[in-house]
């Protein structure tokens, strides 16, 4: 199944308008390692910004991998970024969580970190997970913390949205460590690294040196800015998606530029402005559809797209947040998605919800039949089948043809939407948050995550011990 | 022209957020002799008013907001040689900015153009803003309300540290602190001593009006 938002007729005007932004307009940059590799290359200055010719923008979309694999940690576990497979994955950076039991907002824990992680794990139509950002832990070193909970709790693969390069070392060491070594790391990555660009168009210092490392490191990289129609970019569709859509590709182009054939992906997030309160949504239907439209963009280059996707306004798991994520998270995967970022979230992001995670899972599931087209050849046809039920008057339900194709999945399984007679609804019906609570605390109660190799911990914590005395000196005894 | 209806033009087109044709008939009211206070108080301000009213009834949005004070602002400029030793009223003084290592502004320059609307004299330090900017210029300008932004988790520590800073020295009590940022929360302003959180853009407004004693 495919939804084409734009016509191929609009994606060219639109990577026309892109090229043009990036070259009249350029890009932002406060890092020095960003700029010498840009004027190197042939990009021009003007004042503070950094314009692209026409020949850098060939040179770097010409060496992005259509595709690349993505690895967990468990054995077979592997994920083909580029083949449109809208793999499903955990929000990322929330720093507050809906308590379980209250369904209250609170801090986020370590506790959550690991639980969050370790009900990912369980959750079959989860593919990769991304942590959220304990306040319990010391911030310097926060991302070389939820690294090793994350390795710990799951045996997926995994995304770290990294913010600066401060961590990254750690980061890269802890993912070696069960890879086996830095060069079996950048054969089989255990996890991809978006940066956030900031919109418009600004490179800023900290995501811009964290783009080079990365990419040096030979660890996937996801280009991830998040502007706001109507505030941070045009409110116009055609203006959002040029103009997302070319901050996107000056990083794409960067990180060829640094290595060529560095995988990566376009990671795009963009939401919209509240023209009233201020806040910056990201809700239905204009997320998904910009997600779509930003997917179109990305297979148009031949780039494996990440957009957020499982996405609303609602405060919890609710009537609301099923329809908002249903929706955003669709509309991309039919026009085209390899990863499907944000499950798990509630309030545009702001808040990490365990039993959203359990509905997203379910969502995530209906979305894997919804995107494969319908086997059609002599057998599906099953003009056979009906001749024969017809001249024997018999039914489908007694026939062969019905169990072969029931067996081998005709029709989606739910794990939490109820299919009941009116009268077991009336006795036991629940609502379907409900479900997805009881569900999530069952995971919790009962889910074993493949425990780490021999040793690891033990190297996992002189990793920690590292990244302590270097980035937090003053806490040295 | 009589003078009023100068000054009905200028209320009207700040209401309708218009700088270049407020900046056209500021010009024509100084040629016709009005005294500068009396295009601000009479024209002016009449139209910006008429915004935030619209505003809170909503049929006026965001954008209505910031073109309205854009408006204004454009008048005021070409009154700006005029208003030299003239004292205009303003209901308070507020410092506001992006804390050092975050240069996400949108949020920061929505609360700016709130406050202005509100009748504050706002001064804007910008992003990536190091901590002991903040207390320096809160200094210098004799501010009622420092506003501190963080959209970063990693950055939100910069709150504190301002804050610390601020009672290090022996400001603490002469200055109140309204942070904001999406990772922000209530239970965070009080682990760090802030005197409020806002919420969202009026929240701010709201607060700092409370603040300084003008009322919600």
């Amino acid at each position: 199944m495919g939804f084409d938002y734009l016509s191929s007729e609009q994606v060219q005007k639109i990577h026309e308008a892109s090229l043009e932004i990036l070259k009249k307009i350029g890009i932002g940059n406060r890092s020095k390692r960003m700029r010498d590799l840009l004027l190197d290359n042939g990009c021009k200055e003007k004042g503070d910004r950094i314009l692209f010719t026409q020949d850098v923008i060939d040179k770097g979309l010409k060496t992005v991998p259509k595709s690349f694999q993505l690895y967990g940690r468990r054995d077979n576990y592997t994920l083909d970024i580029g083949a449109k497979k809208s793999y499903c994955q955990t929000v990322v950076g929330c720093p507050s969580v809906m308590d379980l039991e209250t369904n209250r907002r609170r801090d986020c824990l370590v506790q959550d970190l690991a639980d969050m992680t370790r009900l990912a794990d369980a959750l079959d139509y989860i593919h990769i997970v991304s942590p959220l950002f304990p306040r319990d832990v010391p911030q310097e070193i926060i991302l070389t913390m939820e690294t090793a909970i994350l390795l710990k709790s799951t045996s997926k693969p995994l995304s770290i949205c990294v913010e600066s390069p401060a961590e990254l070392k750690y980061i890269i060491e802890l993912l070696a460590a069960v890879a086996g070594g830095r060069v079996a790391l950048r054969q089989k990555p255990l996890a991809t690294m978006p940066i956030s660009t900031i919109s418009p168009l600004e490179f800023g210092l900290h995501p811009a040196d964290a783009l080079i490392d990365i990419v040096e490191a030979g660890i996937p990289l996801g280009v991830e800015p998040a502007p706001q129609a109507g505030a941070t970019a045009p409110i116009s569709m055609a203006g959002l998606v040029a103009m997302h859509n070319a901050e996107m590709l000056a990083g794409a182009v960067a990180a060829q530029l640094v290595r060529p054939g560095a995988p990566l992906t376009l990671s795009s997030r963009a939401g919209f402005m509240d023209m009233r309160s201020g806040q910056g949504l990201w809700g239905m239907p204009e997320f998904g559809l910009a997600a779509a439209a930003m997917n179109q963009m990305g297979n148009f280059y031949q780039m494996p797209v990440a957009p957020g996707a499982f996405s609303g306004e609602s405060k919890t798991a609710d009537a609301q947040s099923a329809m908002e994520h249903m929706h955003n998270a669709l509309a991309p995967a039919l026009a085209g998605s390899d990863i499907l970022g944000s499950a798990g979230s509630v309030d545009s992001v702001q808040a990490a919800c365990y039993k959203m995670l359990v509905l997203d899972n379910e969502i995530s599931s209906v979305i894997q039949k919804s995107i494969k087209s319908p086997l059609v050849d002599e057998d599906s046809l099953a003009v056979d089948a009906i001749a024969e039920i017809i001249e024997q008057k018999g039914d489908f339900l007694g026939h062969k043809h019905t169990r072969k194709y029931m067996r081998s999945g005709a029709l989606w399984t739910p794990s939490l939407i109820a299919r009941q007679t009116y009268e077991q609804w009336e006795a036991h019906g629940k609502a379907l948050e409900e479900i997805a609570a009881e569900r999530a605390k069952e995971l919790l109660a009962t889910h074993a995550v493949l425990p780490l190799a021999d040793g690891l911990e033990k190297e996992f914590d002189a990793i920690i011990a590292a990244a302590k005395r270097e980035l937090m000196p003053s806490d040295a005894e | 022209m009589v003078k009023e209806e100068v000054l009905a033009k200028i209320t009207q087109y700040v209401f309708e957020g218009d700088p270049e044709l407020v900046a056209e008939w500021t010009d024509k009211a100084i040629a016709a002799g009005l005294e500068p206070l009396a295009i601000i108080n009479e024209g002016m301000t009449k139209g910006i008013e008429m915004v935030g009213e619209h505003f809170a009834a909503g049929d006026y949005y965001l954008p209505d907001l910031i073109l309205g004070a854009k408006a204004m602002d454009a008048g005021i400029q070409k009154l700006e040689p005029l208003l030299a030793g003239i004292n205009r009223e303003f209901i308070g003084r507020v410092l506001i900015g992006t804390v050092a290592g975050d240069l996400h502004e949108i949020g920061k320059n929505i609360v700016i153009m709130m406050l202005k609307t509100s009748g504050f004299e706002v001064f804007d330090l910008g992003i990536d803003v190091p901590s002991r900017q903040f207390i320096d210029k809160a200094k210098e300008y004799k501010v009622d309300i420092i506003g501190i932004s963080a959209l970063l988790t990693t950055t939100v520590s910069r709150q504190k540290e301002i804050i610390d800073l601020l009672a290090a020295e022996g400001m603490r009590d002469k200055v109140k602190v309204i942070i904001g940022g999406a990772p922000i929360n209530q239970a965070w302003a009080d682990k760090i001593g802030a005197d409020a959180y806002a919420p969202d853009a009026s929240a701010a407004a709201t607060i700092a009006r409370r603040i300084v004693g003008a009322g919600a």
